[in-house]
């Protein structure tokens, strides 16, 4: 049997695909946020202690929509003071658009960055210190140690959180439709307006969601046999 | 300068923590082959004294050398701390420390633990690490579980691989931290007798134990150690069979 989706299967896989990619992303920027920003509230050094819990505070603290529309109506205005700042001080006349896609990647990062570097937190505190201590006492040093034994140990603790952050920010990615970008949501809605028939459209993206999120799981599976090594009983 | 030949030199090492005074200068010279054992009630600042000496704690003031080269300090915001990590790193390479709690890195098998810091540390190929790692589990009655996980063994045969992950160093000195008070009664004889092989083949051992028969059969030379000052030292022979300070005679009882 074939569905007709009037026309609209192309752009609906375009939109999947932008799905993913931005998803994929975020994820990535959303990570190195986190990381660095759980180790900013680890430190002993005050003011980026005091830096990393405003961040997280704020940001946890105001809706996506929100972010997402300072972002669409924002951006752009910055991005100009910005580029207007630098063109006085060097003497050019640049110009640099407001790139929707990279705006998303951008502020869906900074706002799972936040709940990432919780996530990170918690985990990183859950390590024994006395593995931690043996390593700094064989002479490793702290990029060694962090690489080989803190964060090997960590993600282990984290990896349950950093997959439910994951399942959130995916279906986040929605809100891009608002700063122009076609995403499936996106392309469905319009479908849906000019055909009147949403359950065409809407059920084929909650399916696309729900085989991107499967996927994810067989990944998330194999990552937990990976850092439970040591930990679950089975042989090397 | 003949001082060199020395492995670990600590001179009049003090530390607080929260304003408590647990190291009231404190000094020990470890020659090539001593086996120096560090007694002493809780609190009595021994294993604090140990962790000065590879910087796991840093000291307020005093000295550290190690085969003649001392560990820099500096003073910043008040606080005293190594001037350069990296001398601390390289000096840390050379004193293994063995732990109370053993510390295996649970996520590598014994193997890969042993040859951790030898591959990454020292720069052994894996090939090398891998020989040296094997030739010490066979020593420590091991071999067999070299694929196992730490969680996969008792605490003896942990620690055991503790102290061969310390040998495949190749230190100039091994520090143990109270390296049997963690195991079953019955688990602590092996880890005692692959202690006395390494003490008999000349290493040179600074001990904080617990262990008096391996004190007082081991050891070149015991410290007895009291709220941060050495109340006695000696050859074990005069300090634990003829005690002269009265909290000594206490701490070791009628026994003696």
């Amino acid at each position: 049997m074939m569905i007709n989706l009037h026309g609209y299967g192309p752009r609906l896989l375009d939109g999947a695909l932008l799905t993913a990619e931005l998803a994929v992303l975020s994820l990535l920027l959303a990570l190195v946020i986190g990381l660095l920003v759980a180790t900013a509230k680890l430190t002993r050094s005050g003011p980026l202690r005091a830096m990393g819990t405003l961040y997280t505070t704020v940001i946890r603290g105001v809706p996506d929509l929100v972010m997402m529309m300072l972002m669409v109506y924002g951006g752009q205005i910055l991005m100009n003071m910005a580029v207007d700042h630098v063109n006085a001080l060097i003497g050019t006349n640049a110009f640099i658009e407001f790139n929707p896609f990279a705006a998303g990647v951008v502020t869906l990062g900074i706002i799972y960055g936040a709940y990432m570097s919780e996530t990170f937190r918690g985990a990183f505190l859950a390590v024994d210190s006395g593995q931690i201590e043996a390593a700094r006492a064989y002479g490793m040093s702290g990029w060694l140690t962090f690489r080989r034994v803190r964060f090997p140990l960590m993600m282990r603790h984290a990896l349950p959180g950093l997959n439910n952050n994951w399942m959130v920010l995916l279906k986040s990615t929605a809100l891009v439709s608002i700063i122009g970008l076609s995403d499936m949501v996106h392309v469905a809605d319009q479908a849906t307006k000019a055909t009147h028939r949403p359950f065409l459209f809407m059920v084929p993206v909650g399916l696309g969601y729900l085989a991107m999120t499967a996927i994810s799981e067989l990944i998330v599976r194999y990552l937990k046999r990976t850092f439970d090594v040591g930990f679950d009983g089975r042989q090397a | 300068m003949a001082n060199t030949e020395i492995p670990l030199v600590v001179r009049d090492l003090h530390k607080q923590f929260n304003d408590t005074p647990v190291l009231e200068g404190l000094s020990l010279e470890a020659h090539e082959g001593d086996v120096i054992t560090l007694i002493g009630a809780s609190g009595s600042g021994k294993s604090t004294f140990l962790r000065c000496m590879n910087l796991l704690e840093v000291p307020d003031a005093g000295e550290v050398i190690v085969h003649g080269e001392p560990v820099a300090f500096q003073t910043r915001r008040g606080k005293r701390e190594p001037a350069d990590w990296r001398q601390v790193e390289r000096i840390r390479a050379r004193l293994s420390m063995v732990f109370q709690g053993f510390n295996l890195w649970a996520h590598m098998t014994l193997i890969g633990n042993v040859i951790e810091a030898p591959r990454h540390v020292l720069g052994l190929s894996k090939r090398e690490a891998h020989e040296r790692g094997m030739a010490l589990l066979e020593r420590v009655g091991l071999a067999d579980r070299a694929g196992y996980f730490p969680a996969q063994l008792s605490g003896g045969q942990q620690q055991r691989g503790a102290i061969a992950r310390a040998l495949a160093m190749e230190p100039e000195v091994l520090l143990f931290d109270e390296p049997t008070s963690a195991l079953d009664p019955e688990l602590v004889g092996d880890v005692l007798k692959v202690m006395r092989e390494l003490a008999d083949e000349g290493r040179t051992m600074v001990v904080v134990t617990h262990e008096m028969d391996f004190a007082r059969d081991v050891a070149s030379q015991v410290m007895y150690l009291h709220a941060g000052r050495v109340e006695e030292a000696g050859p074990p022979s005069e300090v634990l069979v003829n005690p002269e300070s009265a909290r000594l005679q206490q701490f070791l009882g009628p026994r003696f």
